[in-house]
């Protein structure tokens, strides 16, 4: 969704054939599973919640139309969607959004952190001033391979430009808080819970195989093709986040037991 | 059927085998003695020791099951506790039956009678289970998958029917050959059960071993019930292995081909026998691929019971074996009287 | 087949309250006139609270419990979606600070009737005798002022209310059995049992969790649907809004849900003489009390006590020995996950279904004093997505194609024990929530023992990972399982309450959850506290009314009453066989 015309391959490639993959309806290795097909053997709140989702994109009210702007640039990097049919794309812009401007919190915040609808306009503010200082242009009309080099310079814990934001937005926390709020609004979407093979919902109808990864009879079996990240791609090589081996600052959210 | 001759022998007229056997007759001649012994001895009925047994065995084995099915559903009602008593019940009295005469008129029906009912309330409280969980009914599949097996306590009734069978049956060692002692007493309890003018003749027919076709029936009903556990426990299991679909084949092949021997004399002594053979085979190789599946689970033979329990059930193809060996049993009887 | 038959499930109509797809409250809930005293005012339907409230209405007192979130209708409000159960945790600002800073949230606490326990994964192992006795044994933490047999009662009397399903022999600690049969594994169990073996490791699977493995009276049994930290619509996983609390309405106990206790009252008396709250309206209310309970969990209750502070308590409520916030501890809770070349579908079965002690106890041959267990968890997409980015570093295309091998991942949680230390500890923030409240801040450190406990469990839980099977092999470090900050102990100067939860301080104030443990040992804390508070239930109502006017402090162990539980635990599930006591465990 980047501004810019596109010269060079955004989507990712067969190792191969060298051939792109997609536009698809949906990537992944499990082509002919659908969660939405499902809907009817949900419970009537969670199907609620889940249509809700994907029929009703809420509006941007938070950001004003050039941090909407940079933002989606930035998500389009961190959960880059172009192997996908445009139809088929996760809004997840819409969502970040929502959760500030309705001001729904996680419970807490890192100390040293600024609560987080100021920590998202101070990182885009952040984000545009490393774009400017490095290539004299705005961050969404950059090329995605220097779109990539900046986000991988945040995720390094090692911005190029903007230092006296970061003095009060610890890189690393910013990061963790960015990379959260993608993931929790992409793989909240049934389009991606069909692209992993998740089964989704599961209330009245239970599971039954419950081992050796058997699918349920509505469920498929995977399909795996071989994909690489474009060829330009910074983002497929795993690294610690902070560039450092030893534990990242942040420990997990997500509870567990 | 080589396994169970020494018990038939046993079971047999002592007397006869003792004049007629010679002193150092070889192995083969003493087996085909014994085969022609037992072989008349079913046929006319005279087994009730030996079916009494049987319907112990059987009702041990499915004991045995629903002790762990319900070990499984914790014993969450009291009520769980009565197919245990009443198999090892059901067991004990097929023992006594085999031993005393009086208990296999006596104590052998009552307790079959008494598990027959408990069955029903079983299978009640099944049906039951699978309505009050999550979708209940309307995810038919998955909750009879995942809730109480429903046909579960059907097929332990089957071993009560054959213990009350064999209440009726003469024994191997009661006198006469072709004629039968008529009237028993006129207290005798299955008076209950007969209305009409002739109340002797279907117990009759029962007392000289004219039953394969009730035999045969028995023999369709569980094989339908073993094939339908067994369709839903591998189904559950994805159909893994492709033998998992053997049992699902011949479980409906078998209990057709027992339908139609109740009916036809010819397919209950020629196709009855070879479907049975062929569901006792698949039975006993399916129990060594359960034991073999349970010690290939995580934890192995070191988390034998675990793993028996949550394992592939070993005691579900025994009881397909079971069925085989009813529809053999059933090729071999006399039919009704027409 | 794309409907089940009949066509979608429609939402539930009629009954106007649900706790469960066949349950049903009790109706009408009583209800006390504004302003009427009452016997006690529990603060917090948790873990803790529920049992309390429960037990002290069976015995006839009058009570109140307070809770600051909703009284869920689990058939109208919950989902069976990761991202929709948002509402279940405590999402009200806390700060957090200090050197390994913990995360709150969706990690730790809940807000609403059933507190934590409605999306807790419900393992339920019992502490070791060993636990209460550390300083003894090995010369680390304090020792409790009471001991493992105190509590053996209670745990057992819980284990059958919840009830507890799980191995018919449980090997460790204090050896025993569970009332329900143990659950059949998922593909993370198997990975969990299989590498444990493979390894000559003991491990347990399908419990000790707080999931009916059959359906017992209206709560049907588990589906295996995967979905239990999202709050199990189902009803097959224990929480106290649908085991104890139901039996508390029914004795004429009132909740009052979305009411948040700002501040404890005391009188001049010195004896707190009720609480002060903010009704669902945000209005400020006085509810009068004989006694105040609190358990609002290791960081809610530390705040309300210092929150109360007035005249005479200028650093708190019931905090003359300054340990109010101080000594909370949370469980090295690392996740460490394997990728399989063969799928694992990790979303399905309960995320809580085996695990093991083997490493529970102190071995001289180890450089650390105590140990840790090792669990199954099944993080659905989003916090498995989570992990990736912690424990890969991913983004971008990696993150995709990471995130499209969801299946072939298995995780286990190493749950280790972290020691108390004065440092770690909950203090008031400048900053105020939307009642003006102070929030909490709480910092956290790791010390010594701690470091080399968690890079010793950490490996071990690698290897039993890498013996199950896995090709590629990933951890992060995370923190569960929050407890003390108003520690028990038998020394008024270096703790907050006694050993029935009684604070030093003043005669009639309780404190009645996790905040008064002392140490944690490497058991999910749960059924602990619930134990806790039966005990605690116990001792106020053999104390009758002299709790609310007399200053004796009896310490005397209560009777053990066995006629307080819900309906439905008699007459359901297998037998106690015995007790196996063990002879070894304390060293
Ligand atoms: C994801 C997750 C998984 C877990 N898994 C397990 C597990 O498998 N096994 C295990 O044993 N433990 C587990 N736990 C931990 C366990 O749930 C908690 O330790 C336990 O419930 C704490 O009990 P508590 O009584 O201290 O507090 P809680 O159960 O949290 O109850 C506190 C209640 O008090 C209310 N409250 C707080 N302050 C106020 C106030 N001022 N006014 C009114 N109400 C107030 C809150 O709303 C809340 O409902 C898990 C926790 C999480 C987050
Ligand atoms: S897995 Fe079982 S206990 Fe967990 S939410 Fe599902 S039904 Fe409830």
């Amino acid at each position: 969704m980047t501004m810019l015309p596109r010269t060079i391959e955004m989507r990712p490639v067969d190792p191969q054939t060298g051939a792109p993959v997609g536009p698809l309806a949906q990537p992944g290795y499990y082509p002919d599973f659908h969660t939405l097909d499902q809907q009817s053997y949900w419970d009537a709140k969670t199907r609620a919640v889940v249509i809700d989702r994907v029929d009703n994109v809420p509006p941007i009210r938070f950001f004003n139309g050039q941090q909407a702007r940079t933002l989606t640039a930035i998500c389009d990097r961190i959960l880059p969607q172009d192997d996908r049919d445009e139809a088929h794309r996760i809004p997840i812009v819409p969502q970040i959004d929502r959760r500030l401007f309705e001001d729904i919190g996680d419970g807490y915040r890192y100390e040293g952190m600024p609560p987080d609808p100021e920590a998202f306009t101070l990182g885009i503010e952040a984000i545009e001033q490393i774009a400017q200082a490095m290539h004299g242009r705005d961050f969404a009309s950059l090329g995605p391979p220097d779109q990539e080099h900046i986000l991988r310079s945040l995720h390094d814990g090692t911005p190029g430009a903007a230092h006296d934001i970061w003095l009060r937005l610890p890189v690393e926390r910013f990061w963790t808080l960015l990379v959260t709020d993608c993931v929790s609004a992409y793989y909240a979407h049934p389009y991606a819970w069909d692209e992993i093979g998740f089964g989704g919902p599961a209330y009245p109808r239970a599971y039954m195989r419950l081992e050796n990864g058997e699918p349920e009879p509505w469920e498929s079996e995977e399909q795996r093709y071989a994909w690489n990240p474009p060829r330009w791609s910074v983002s497929g090589a795993f690294e610690p986040v902070g560039g450092k081996e030893e534990q990242p600052a942040s420990p997990s959210q997500g509870g567990m037991h | 059927m080589a396994g169970h001759d020494s018990g038939l022998n046993e079971d047999g007229d002592r007397a006869a085998t003792q004049q007629i056997e010679p002193p150092f007759a070889p192995p083969t001649a003493r087996l085909e003695r014994n085969f022609a012994l037992a072989d008349r001895d079913i046929r006319e009925g005279r087994f009730q020791r030996w079916l009494a047994l049987i319907a112990g065995a059987s009702s041990a084995l499915s004991g045995l099951e629903v002790t762990y099915e319900h070990y499984r559903g914790g014993y969450s009602r009291r009520i769980m506790y009565t197919p245990l008593v009443l198999s090892s019940a059901l067991a004990a009295s097929g023992v006594a039956a085999f031993v005393s005469p009086r208990a296999a008129k006596t104590l052998l029906p009552f307790v079959s009678v008494m598990t027959l009912a408990d069955c029903g309330i079983g299978f009640y409280f099944h049906v039951r289970g699978i309505a009050r969980k999550p979708g209940g009914w309307r995810l038919p599949i998955t909750n009879m998958v995942m809730g109480p097996p429903v046909f579960a306590p059907l097929l332990f009734g089957t071993s009560a029917y054959l213990g009350l069978i064999a209440s009726f049956l003469r024994r191997s060692d009661s006198p006469g050959n072709g004629a039968l002692p008529l009237p028993t007493h006129s207290a005798h309890w299955a008076h209950a059960f007969v209305h009409g003018h002739e109340p002797i003749d279907w117990r009759q027919d029962l007392r000289e071993g004219r039953f394969g076709g009730q035999m045969a029936l028995a023999a369709a009903i569980s094989a339908a019930l073993s094939g339908f556990e067994a369709w839903y426990s591998h189904y559950k299991n994805n159909f893994r292995y492709g033998v998992q679909w053997t049992p699902v084949v011949i479980a409906p092949l078998m209990s057709v081909t027992a339908l139609v021997a109740t009916r036809s004399v010819r397919v209950a002594h020629a196709g009855l026998p070879i479907v049975s053979a062929l569901a006792v085979a698949n039975g006993s190789i399916g129990f060594a691929y359960h034991v073999r599946g349970v010690l290939r689970r995580p934890g192995g033979a070191r988390k034998l019971v675990y793993n028996i329990i949550y394992g592939p059930p070993i005691f579900a193809p025994l009881l397909f074996a079971a069925s085989g060996f009813f529809g053999l049993l059933a090729s071999l009887l006399r039919r009704r009287r027409q | 087949m794309k409907a089940p038959p009949l066509g979608a499930f429609a939402a539930p109509n009629g009954e106007p309250h649900m706790p469960g797809p066949i349950q049903r409250l009790p109706r009408p809930m009583r209800t006390f006139a504004p302003g009427e005293e009452v016997d006690y005012v529990v603060v917090g339907v948790g873990a803790g609270g529920g049992v309390l409230t429960q037990r002290l209405a069976r015995a006839g007192f009058r009570v109140i419990a307070f809770d600051a979130g909703p009284f869920w209708d689990t058939e109208r409000d919950w989902v069976s979606d990761e991202q929709g159960a948002h509402d279940l945790y405590w999402n009200e600002m806390r700060i957090t600070g200090g050197d390994h800073p913990l995360a709150f949230g969706a990690n730790n606490s809940g807000k609403g009737v059933g507190g934590s326990t409605v999306h807790w994964a419900s393992f339920t192992p019992r502490l070791h005798p060993s636990d209460f006795r550390i300083h003894s044994n090995d010369g680390v933490g304090v020792d409790w002022p009471i001991a493992y047999d105190d509590l053996r009662p209670y745990y057992e009397l819980i284990e059958r209310e919840l009830p507890v399903a799980g191995p018919a022999y449980y090997p460790w600690g204090d050896p025993h059995n569970y009332p329900y049969a143990p659950h059949p594994l998922g593909g993370v169990g198997d990975a969990l049992v299989r590498g444990c073996t493979n390894l000559g490791i003991g491990v347990v699977a399908g419990g000790p969790v707080a999931i009916l493995s059959g359906s017992r009276a209206d709560r049907p049994h588990c589906i295996y649907r995967g979905f239990c930290i999202q709050g199990c619509k189902v009803g097959a996983k224990a929480s106290t809004l649908i085991t104890h609390v139901p039996d508390a309405i029914a004795n004429g106990a009132e909740i009052r849900a979305n009411c948040m206790v700002g501040r404890i009252e005391l009188g001049v008396d010195g004896r707190a003489r009720g609480v002060t709250y903010f009704d669902p309206a945000g209005r400020e209310r006085f509810q009068p009390a004989k006694a105040v309970v609190v358990a609002g969990y290791s960081i809610e209750t530390p705040r309300l006590l210092l929150n109360s502070a007035c005249s005479g308590f200028e650093n708190g409520l019931a905090n003359s020995s300054d340990c109010v916030g101080r000594y909370l501890m949370a469980q090295a809770g690392n996740v460490v996950l394997g990728r399989f070349e063969q799928p694992v579908r990790m979303y399905k079965a309960p995320p809580a279904h085996a695990l093991t002690e083997a490493f529970y106890e102190t071995d001289p041959r180890r450089d650390f004093a105590r140990g840790f267990a090792i669990q199954t968890v099944g993080p659905l997409p989003i916090a498995f997505a989570k992990q990736m980015m912690t424990a890969k570093g991913a983004w971008g295309w990696g993150l995709r194609q990471v995130m499209m091998d969801y299946n072939h991942w298995a995780a286990f949680g190493f749950l280790g024990e972290l020691l108390p230390n004065a440092a770690n500890r909950v203090q008031l923030a400048e900053e105020r929530d939307r009642h003006g409240l102070p929030v909490a801040k709480i910092t956290f450190r790791l010390f010594d023992n701690d470091k080399k406990l968690i890079a010793f469990g950490k490996q071990k839980t690698i290897d039993v990972m890498g013996a199950a099977g896995a090709q590629e092999v990933v951890q992060e470090a995370r923190y569960a399982h929050l407890v003390g900050a108003a520690r028990m102990g038998s020394d008024p100067r270096t703790s907050v309450v006694d050993g029935f939860g009684r604070t030093h301080d003043i005669d009639n104030l309780f404190v009645c959850d996790g905040s008064i443990m002392p140490t944690q040992g490497s058991a999910n804390p749960g059924l602990t506290i619930m134990a806790l508070a039966a005990r605690c239930a116990d001792y106020l109502i053999a104390q009758g009314a002299s709790i609310f006017t007399s200053s004796r402090r009896d310490t005397q162990a209560p009777p053990v009453r066995r006629d307080l539980s819900p309906p439905d635990t008699a007459g359901h599930g297998m037998p106690r066989l015995r007790s196996w006591r063990s002879t070894a465990p304390s060293r």
